[in-house]
């Protein structure tokens, strides 16, 4: 079964525009400018059931825009999205209840309270009874080995606990979809290590799908199967991760040239 | 003067970042405009019929009175004073701010003056706009009137910044300041904007003028309504005493918060 | 409530009972509160200084009726359920849902995505998602003033049903000019100003307004229904304006989810920030 479909899909951005200095200010005023921006350009792309998928591009390559439409955060353009055969567009809230997403520098949790009452809280979000919310925290606890801080406020936490708890908390429904949008972002090595090992058990354990973004290359080459490559809104390299490997590059060197091709 | 130049870069950097915001400025007439509005109907109701005089001021006095002091209380509401310090101090920016080589509170306060030197002459226009067409002319209002309330709200903004600023930097002590800045611009608002002194029985009229409300809105207000010399130079000197007041109360408040920082380390 | 059976437990629209809705909207208010709870200092002192900064208008007022007996009809004690009624809406409004006063600037810096991934109402989590501890001392100062205009027990049923009506009227005529924003980038400020001026209005008198404006305040803004028509009621029961003010609350709210929902499609989360080229 073909858990994400996506095709021809696109998203054009409007954007403002200034010429520098106080002439630019004040032509602003009169004439604003504004330039058309193809974030995201006819993509199409298939992912499996329990496949692992990196999502990579250099900044502003249309990444976190694509994310965006899967969740039914933005409203594409042009052509189609099915999640696990839903519609993000016509039917959010029902695609709502089957994914998870982390997105690595927004908070989701509620910072003065403690893990607990923030599963508690999602766990009401997503309609769980108290017993099933109960249960689940038992098991994320120990997955996530949250037992040590579970009760103490967020904003206490250290980085590495908070990130564990977010993703935690993602995943209090057990979504069959997970989208991590660079989840280790700002984290030390063996905290980074810890949150691989997680993410691969969790999709060995449940079969979950996993969609990553990262400019990590060790989040991609630990983690991912498969790894798709943007650059200016088109995909421009989609492909095993067994494959890429085989060449004599380093995984690296090879996104590296990607980039700066893509950007030239 | 080589030490104001980097003030004077500032204050011209602010002005032109504001100037892209000339149209949210303008959209914020509506709220000045539905004021006065309210202000003119409620004299109009108050004063019944023509020729009435209220504690002195003729119906016109009155509403040009409101207009001008409505002005000042828009126009030097300036997001460097109503925010920004109080998120410096609280956000923890301020460690980086006050290690530059400037006086910190004089930058706020170069900023302070970029933004209300593009609000200012905007809701002036609008209040003359208005009340020319809506009102009519002062009687007795020329040139000399003129001037004289232009410098006088230029101090009466100035000594305005100095003393949200210095309330503002109680956040060095306490976690929010707000609470503060509230009974601040109520004071101001109640004594000395929507109307003047005058109106107030005789008894607390000599302590209002005692407090520095009487330099920020009343003064300049006056002399644009009743202008005299006389009251000119006196209302000149007290907004020039309480400038420096204010200034120094800010560089010690300052002084203070900024120690309080280094023992506590923030 | 939902069983612990994992297998028809999620996905099915439609099964979200209406009060599991509620019940998060009131888990989060609760939150909020308690957040705000953390520094007590912080979070009494907002609370006392906002009374004693609404008391300020008393001395207006005090003045005013010095130089007249009556001001556009009203009495001091009038004009006190006035202010009663304004600032207890907007207090309730603001405890409850202060973020829909805050809803363009949201949208403009694309600060929504957290609330589309969830499975729950967008508009309701957003409002709901936090809480202006001042607006406690808004809400308490109205019923002050409530009391010491006159107490009895029909006159603080009605006080406390206009209070609601009050809350959701603004509160909607929030979201639906905050929505504009999907739109036009400009709404920010205009949408804050109309909130503004239907409060300017709210704690003056209608009776010194004349023609035209008096249906303005009807139409343009909700003030009319906000509060004159309350403190009429309040004086002068009429069953007739007593309904009218719930179903112009009702259909306020209507148009509201509507224009923020047709607004949503529009939406561009952070991307703007992040496509600047």
């Amino acid at each position: 079964m073909k858990v994400i479909e996506v095709e021809n899909l696109s998203k054009t951005f409007r954007v403002k525009q200034k010429e520098k200095g106080m002439k630019g200010s004040i032509q602003a005023i009169f004439r604003p400018q504004t330039t058309q921006v193809r974030a995201v350009d006819k993509v199409s792309f298939k992912v499996d059931e329990g496949e692992v998928l990196a999502f990579i591009g250099p900044n502003g390559a249309g990444k976190s825009t694509t994310i965006k439409m899967l969740t039914g955060i933005l409203y594409p353009d042009g052509g189609s999205v099915k999640v696990l055969g839903i519609d993000p567009v016509k039917k959010r809230r029902q695609l709502a209840y089957q994914i998870g997403t982390v997105f690595g520098q927004k908070e989701q949790l509620w910072t003065h309270l403690t893990p607990y009452d923030n599963f508690k809280f999602f766990g009401a979000i997503y309609d769980l009874s108290d017993l099933e919310t109960e249960r689940r925290i038992r098991e994320l606890t120990d997955t996530f080995a949250l037992s040590e801080f579970i009760n103490t406020p967020v904003r206490n936490l250290s980085l590495g606990q908070r990130i564990r708890c977010e993703i935690a908390a993602s995943l209090i429904h057990r979504p069959k979809v997970l989208f991590l949008d660079e989840p280790t972002i700002g984290l030390d090595p063996v905290v980074k290590e810890n949150i691989r090992s997680l993410i691969k058990r969790m999709n060995q354990e449940f079969n979950t799908t996993i969609f990553l973004t990262s400019h990590d290359i060790g989040d991609i080459e630990k983690l991912c199967r498969r790894v798709i490559i943007v650059n200016s809104g088109r995909i421009v390299l989609d492909d095993s991760m067994a494959h890429l490997q085989f060449a004599d590059a380093s995984l690296e060197d090879v996104i590296m040239k990607i980039y700066s091709n893509g950007s030239a | 003067m080589r030490i104001m130049r980097k003030y004077a870069v500032v204050y011209r950097s602010v002005l032109m970042e504001n100037l892209q915001y000339i149209g949210n400025i303008a959209l914020g007439f509506v709220g000045y405009f539905i004021l006065i509005f309210v202000f003119m109907n409620l004299w109009g109701y108050m004063y019944g019929e023509p020729g009435t005089r209220i504690a002195g001021y003729t119906k016109e006095q009155m509403i040009w009175y409101v207009m001008v002091t409505e002005m000042i209380w828009f126009g030097a509401r300036t997001g460097a004073i109503v925010n920004q310090v109080t998120t410096d101090i609280r956000g923890g920016n301020i460690a980086y701010l006050m290690n530059k080589p400037y006086h910190y509170t004089l930058y706020i306060l170069a900023r302070h003056t970029g933004e209300w030197c593009i609000r200012l002459p905007m809701y002036a226009l609008l209040a003359v706009a208005m009340g020319l067409t809506m009102v009519g002319r002062i009687p007795g209002f020329g040139i000399p009137a003129l001037l004289s309330s232009a410098t006088s709200v230029v101090l009466g903004v100035t000594i305005n910044g100095v003393f949200k600023i210095c309330i503002s930097l109680m956040s060095f002590w306490i976690e929010d300041a707000r609470p503060f800045q509230w009974l601040y611009d109520k004071l101001i608002l109640i004594v000395g904007t929507l109307f003047p002194i005058e109106i107030f029985p005789a008894v607390v009229r000599p302590f209002f003028k005692l407090t520095p409300i009487y330099t920020v809105c009343y003064g300049p207000a006056k002399l644009v309504v009743d202008f005299h010399m006389e009251q000119y130079s006196e209302i000149l000197l007290r907004q020039f005493l309480y400038l420096a007041v204010g200034i120094g109360l800010m560089f010690f408040i300052y002084g203070k918060g900024v120690k309080r920082l280094y023992v506590n380390g923030g | 409530m939902s069983t612990g059976d994992e297998n028809n437990r999620q996905g099915i629209p439609g099964t979200a009972p209406g009060w599991n809705q509620l019940r998060v909207c009131v888990l989060s208010i609760k939150y909020n509160i308690m957040r705000e709870m953390v520094n007590k200092v912080t979070f009494l002192t907002n609370i006392c200084f906002m009374i004693l900064n609404n008391g300020a208008f008393l001395v207006q007022w005090a003045i005013l009726f010095r130089l007249k007996e009556d001001i556009g009809g009203y009495t001091f004690q009038e004009i006190m359920l006035l202010w009663g009624i304004c600032a207890s809406s907007y207090g309730l409004a603001h405890i409850l849902f202060a973020r829909a006063f805050a809803l363009p600037e949201l949208i403009i810096n694309g600060k929504l995505d957290a609330y589309l991934v969830l499975p729950k109402n967008v508009l309701l989590g957003v409002m709901t998602s936090s809480t202006r501890t001042s607006a406690i001392g808004d809400l308490a100062y109205g019923l002050i003033v409530a009391c010491l205009s006159g107490f009895s027990v029909k006159k603080m049923l009605l006080f406390l049903l206009f209070t609601v009506t009050g809350a959701v009227m603004v509160t909607a005529f929030a979201v639906l000019l905050g929505s504009l924003s999907f739109w036009f980038v400009r709404m920010e400020i205009f949408a804050d100003q109309m909130v503004n001026v239907t409060i300017s209005f709210a704690t003056y008198p209608d009776g010194i307004f004349k023609g035209a404006v008096k249906v303005l305040l009807y139409f343009a803004i909700p003030t009319g229904m906000m509060v004159y028509q309350p403190v009429h009621i309040m004086t002068d029961f009429k069953w007739k304006g007593f309904f009218m003010v719930p179903c112009y609350a009702g259909m306020l709210s209507v148009a509201a989810v509507v224009v923020f929902y047709r607004g949503l499609r529009k939406y561009s989360s952070g991307n703007l920030m992040s496509a600047r080229v």
